[in-house]
C-alpha cells in the first residue's frame, strides 16, 4: 500500500446524512453530474437529530479521518426541530474532541437542502481539505493494538 | 549464593544493565505509582509505598489475546508468550509475589493455562522487603505473609539506608543475579543481622491484624446473615477493590473483530459488577450488591481455602486504602468473627 | 460548623416518622480521618451520626443507586420516604436528577448543611501518614483541626480544602427541608482558568497531555457509579448490542470510554468532584466535565442543578444558538 504522505493521503471520511434534505442534495449533486470528491461514505439517517454524538466518537475509532454530519438549514427541519437539537450536541462534541486533542478540522457540521447539490460539492471539498490539511487520524483510532 | 551488596547510587546501572530483558518496576505518573515496562533507570520509583495497581497484570495481563483468526482461514494463530522473553519485575513488595503464588493453584488446577504459566516461567521476581509497611492497612502478618517474606520470590532486596542488602532465593534469581553481578559487593558480615532486626521491627509496625482462624468454616454458615446487608449498604458497585486486588483472578473472553481479522481475548472482570453473574435471560444470581460483596468476602477467605488450602488475601490493603467508601475487609471479617 | 448534637436530634426527629423508611448520613470511617455514609434505619443508629469537613462523600448518589430486585410474590414495594443530608454540591445533584424526574420531590427529606468546604483526603493524609486509630477534623475559621493520637494540629483550610471547593459556588443548599445550620456565603468563585489554560495548548499537547492519563485507566467504572448523575439502568458501557465500547484496556478504547463518560455529564454535571476524587489512578475526570460546564455556561448560559423547574440542556434548544462552524 502506498504511504500516507501528506500528498497522497485520501482521507476516509464518514457523512451522516439526513433523509430530507442533505441526502437529497448530494443526490441533486450526483444526477446534474457535479464532481465532487469520492472521499465521503454516506450514511443515511433520517434526521440530524438521529444521529448519536457517540456516532463520531466511533467512526473516529474505526478508521474515519473525518466525520461530517449534515441536515437541513434551521428552520426546514421535516421534523420541525432534529437539527436544532443537533446543533447543540455536536456543538459540545467538536469542542470537546478539540480540547482532547482532536483537530476540529475532522468534525464538521453542515446545513445542505435538496436544491443544493452545488453547495455539496463545496461542502465536500471543503471538509475533504481540511482534513488532508490535517492528516491521518490517529489519535485514538482503533488500531490491533497488542493483537 | 551469599548475599550481596548493591550500593544505591550503582542501582540505576544496574537496573539499565537489566532493561536488556522486558523489565517492569515501580513507576510514578503524577501522584500514582504503577508498575511499568522500563527502558530508562530514570523512570523508575523505587522509594515507593505500594503500586497502586498490583503487578499481577505483568503476568496476568489485563487485556490479552489467546489467538487471531482470519476469515476464510481455518487456521488459528495462538499467542506465542515465548516472544514477550525473560521479564523481570523488580521492586515487587513480598506480599504481591505471594499473591501470584496463590493464583498460581487457580491457574493450574484443572487445566493448566499455558499463557498465565508460560509467563509465570519467563518472569523473574525481584522483591523489596517492605522495612515500613506502605500503608496503615497493612496485615499481611494475619493470612501468612510478612513484610520481610520471601515466598515466591527469585532476589530480595533490603533498603538498609545508604544500599540493598540483595538475598538470593532461588537459581533463577541466582542467574538474574550474575547479570548484575559487577554491581554487587559481597555483604559484609553482620549484614544478615540487621536485616533480620529489621524485620523484625517492621513485623511490629504492622498496625493492623485479624486472627483468621475459624473464619473459614464460618463463613458459609452466615450466608443468611444481616450483616451482608449491613457491610454492603454503601458499596457503589465498582471494581476498585477486585481490579486492585494482587489475588483476583477472574477473567472475561471476548472475540474482536477488525475487518477480515479478529481475535479472542481475554480480560479482567470483576464479581462486583451487575453483569458478571447475570443470566442471557435476565435472571441475576446476585442480584445486589449484598449478594456479590459477600461473595467477595466468601470466596477470598472460605471457598478458596477451602480449594487450595490458602487464603486469597495477602493483606496489601489495597482495598482498604482505595475504596471509595471506605468499605474495610478487616471491619467486616470482624464482624464474620464476632457473628 | 454544624453542631453534631443538633443533627442527631434531627435525624432522630426525622427517622422517627412513619413515613420516612432511610436516613443516609455520614458516620467515622475505619481508620485514621475517613468518614463513610450511614445508613440508618432506626432511631437506635443515629448515635453514630457526624457530619465533618471529611464527609467527602456525595450521598445524593445513593439515591439512584438502590437495586430493586424483583420482590417476593404478594409483597407490597416501600415506597415510604428516604432522608438524605446533603452539602451544597450534593443538593444541585437532587436538583438535577429532579429536573430529569428520576423521582419527586416528595419521595424525600432532605437535611440541608451549609458547607464551608470539605478537605481532600488525599492531600490530609499525605501531609499526616499512618494514622490509623479515629483521627478528627474540624474547621476553626480560616484552618483545619486536626486531632489524632492524642495530637492536635492546625493546618490553612487552603492546603488541604478539595480543589472543587475552592471554587464552589453554592455552598449552601439549593433545596432542603431542614436546614442544619445558617447560611453560608459564597465563599469562593470559578473561572475555569485551570479549563483555559488546557484549552491554549496546542492539539498535539493536548493529546499527549490525555493519552497519558487515559492510558492509566484500568475501566474500574468507579467514575461511572460513584456519580449522582450516572444512573441508567443500562449503561452503553455494558450494553452488548451494540457494542459501543470494547472491554479490552486500551488507549482506544478508555478514550472512547472517557468520552461517553463525559458526554453524557454534558449539561448535567453538578461539580461534586467525586468522579475524579475516587479514581484510584487520579485521572483529573472533572477536567473533562469541566470543559462541558465551561462550554455550556458560555454557549447557553445554563447551569445544571440549580432548579428543579429547568429543562434538561440537550433536550432543548433556541433557534438562536451558537452556529459558526456549520459550513
Amino acid at each position: 500500500m502506498a504511504e500516507n504522505t501528506r500528498e497522497t493521503f485520501e482521507p476516509n471520511i464518514v457523512a451522516f446524512l439526513c433523509n430530507w434534505c442533505s441526502y437529497a442534495g448530494a443526490d441533486l449533486a450526483g444526477t446534474s453530474r457535479i464532481h465532487y470528491p469520492s472521499n465521503v461514505k454516506v450514511v443515511r439517517v433520517m434526521c440530524t437529530g438521529r444521529v448519536n454524538p457517540l456516532f463520531v466518537m466511533n467512526a473516529l475509532q474505526q478508521g474515519a479521518d473525518g466525520v461530517l454530519v449534515s441536515g437541513c438549514h434551521p428552520g426546514d427541519c421535516h421534523y420541525m426541530q432534529g437539527n436544532y437539537y443537533a446543533r447543540r450536541r455536536f456543538t459540545l462534541m467538536r469542542r470537546f474532541l478539540e480540547y482532547l486533542g482532536v483537530e476540529p478540522a475532522r468534525v464538521r457540521m453542515s446545513w445542505v437542502s435538496a436544491s443544493e447539490g452545488s453547495k455539496w460539492k463545496e461542502v465536500v471539498e471543503e471538509v475533504v481539505e481540511g482534513v488532508k490539511a490535517v492528516g491521518p487520524m490517529d489519535q485514538f483510532k482503533r488500531r490491533q493494538l497488542n493483537w | 549464593m551469599a548475599d550481596k551488596i548493591l550500593k544505591k547510587d550503582k542501582a540505576a546501572e544496574a537496573l539499565k544493565e537489566l532493561s536488556k530483558f522486558r523489565l517492569f518496576a515501580p513507576a510514578k505518573s503524577d501522584d500514582v505509582v504503577l508498575f511499568r515496562q522500563i527502558e530508562d533507570p530514570a523512570e523508575a520509583c523505587l522509594d515507593y509505598a505500594n503500586s497502586t495497581v498490583p503487578p499481577k497484570k505483568v503476568v496476568f495481563p489485563q487485556t490479552e489475546t489467546l489467538f487471531r483468526f482470519k476469515l476464510g482461514n481455518p487456521e488459528l494463530r495462538e499467542k506465542n508468550v515465548e516472544e514477550e522473553g525473560t521479564t523481570v519485575i523488580f521492586g515487587l513488595r513480598p506480599c504481591d509475589a505471594r499473591a501470584m503464588s496463590i493464583v498460581d493453584n487457580l491457574f493450574s488446577w484443572d487445566y493448566e493455562d499455558p499463557y498465565y504459566l508460560k509467563r509465570r516461567e519467563l518472569t523473574t521476581l525481584v522483591g523489596m522487603a517492605c522495612v515500613t509497611p506502605p500503608s496503615v492497612n497493612c496485615f499481611c502478618a494475619s493470612v501468612g505473609g510478612e513484610p520481610f517474606g520471601t515466598e515466591n520470590l527469585d532476589l530480595l532486596l533490603v533498603d538498609m539506608g545508604e544500599e540493598y542488602l540483595v538475598k538470593v532465593l532461588t537459581d533463577k534469581g541466582g542467574k538474574l543475579a550474575e547479570t548484575i553481578g559487577s554491581f554487587m559487593e559481597n555483604a559484609p558480615e553482620g549484614a544478615a543481622a540487621k536485616a533480620e532486626e529489621l524485620a523484625g521491627a517492621a513485623r511490629e509496625a504492622l498496625s493492623r491484624s485479624i486472627d483468621t482462624s475459624g473464619i473459614e468454616a464460618k463463613l458459609p454458615a452466615l450466608w443468611d446473615s444481616p450483616l451482608w446487608k449491613e457491610v454492603s449498604a454503601a458499596c457503589l458497585g465498582c471494581g476498585i477493590c477486585t481490579y486492585l486486588c494482587p489475588t483476583c483472578h477472574c477473567f472475561d473472553i471476548q472475540d474482536e473483530v477488525e475487518d477480515a481479522e479478529g481475535r479472542r481475548c481475554r480480560m479482567w472482570d470483576s464479581c462486583m459488577f451487575r453483569e458478571y453473574t447475570l443470566h442471557a435471560s435476565g435472571h441475576n444470581p446476585r442480584p445486589t450488591r449484598k449478594e456479590r460483596t459477600r461473595n467477595r468476602i466468601s470466596h477470598k477467605y472460605s471457598y478458596f481455602p477451602g480449594k487450595f488450602g490458602v487464603i486469597a488475601c495477602v493483606g496489601c490493603g489495597r482495598c482498604v486504602n482505595l475504596c471509595p467508601v471506605n468499605i474495610d475487609i478487616l471491619e467486616i471479617l470482624g464482624k464474620v468473627v464476632e457473628a | 460548623m454544624v453542631d453534631q448534637a443538633k443533627l442527631r436530634e434531627v435525624a432522630r426527629e426525622v427517622i422517627s416518622r412513619e413515613d420516612v423508611r432511610l436516613l443516609i448520613g455520614y458516620r467515622p470511617g475505619t481508620y485514621g480521618f475517613r468518614a463513610r455514609p450511614a445508613f440508618v434505619e432506626s432511631a437506635e443508629q443515629v448515635e453514630e451520626l457526624v457530619f465533618t469537613p471529611a464527609c467527602v462523600s456525595n450521598l445524593a448518589s445513593y439515591l439512584v443507586l438502590e437495586e430493586k430486585p424483583p420482590l417476593p410474590r404478594g409483597a407490597e414495594p416501600d415506597n415510604r420516604k428516604v432522608a438524605v443530608m446533603v452539602k451544597g454540591c450534593d443538593s444541585r445533584a437532587l436538583v438535577q436528577q429532579m429536573v430529569e424526574k428520576a423521582y419527586e420531590r416528595d419521595h424525600l427529606v432532605v437535611l440541608g448543611i451549609p458547607c464551608s468546604g470539605v478537605v481532600d483526603m488525599a492531600r490530609v493524609e499525605a501531609r499526616f501518614p499512618g494514622v490509623l486509630s479515629a483521627g478528627s477534623i474540624i474547621r476553626e475559621g480560616d484552618d483545619f483541626v486536626l486531632s489524632f493520637d492524642g495530637k492536635t494540629e492546625k493546618v490553612p483550610a487552603a492546603e488541604l480544602l478539595a480543589d472543587k471547593c475552592k471554587r464552589c459556588r453554592y455552598p449552601t443548599p439549593l433545596v432542603s427541608d431542614i436546614m442544619l445550620d445558617d447560611e453560608v456565603e459564597r465563599f469562593a468563585e470559578d473561572d475555569f482558568s485551570d479549563i483555559a489554560e488546557l484549552e491554549g495548548k496546542s492539539v498535539e499537547e493536548k493529546w499527549a497531555y490525555w493519552a497519558e492519563k487515559f492510558s492509566r485507566c484500568i475501566r474500574c467504572y468507579s467514575c461511572r457509579n460513584v456519580c449522582p448523575m450516572c444512573y441508567c439502568e443500562d449503561c452503553i458501557l455494558d450494553r452488548l448490542k451494540p457494542v459501543w465500547m470494547r472491554r479490552s484496556v486500551d488507549i482506544s478504547e478508555n478514550t472512547a470510554f472517557h468520552i461517553s463518560r463525559a458526554y453524557h455529564l454534558a449539561g448535567r454535571c453538578i461539580q461534586c468532584g467525586e468522579c475524579a476524587r475516587v479514581c484510584p489512578v487520579d485521572i483529573p475526570l472533572m477536567e473533562l466535565n469541566r470543559k462541558f460546564y465551561k462550554d455550556v455556561e458560555e454557549l447557553y448560559d445554563y447551569e445544571p442543578g440549580l432548579s428543579t423547574e429547568a429543562t434538561p440542556l440537550l433536550s432543548t434548544f433556541s433557534v438562536e444558538d451558537r452556529e459558526d462552524f456549520i459550513l
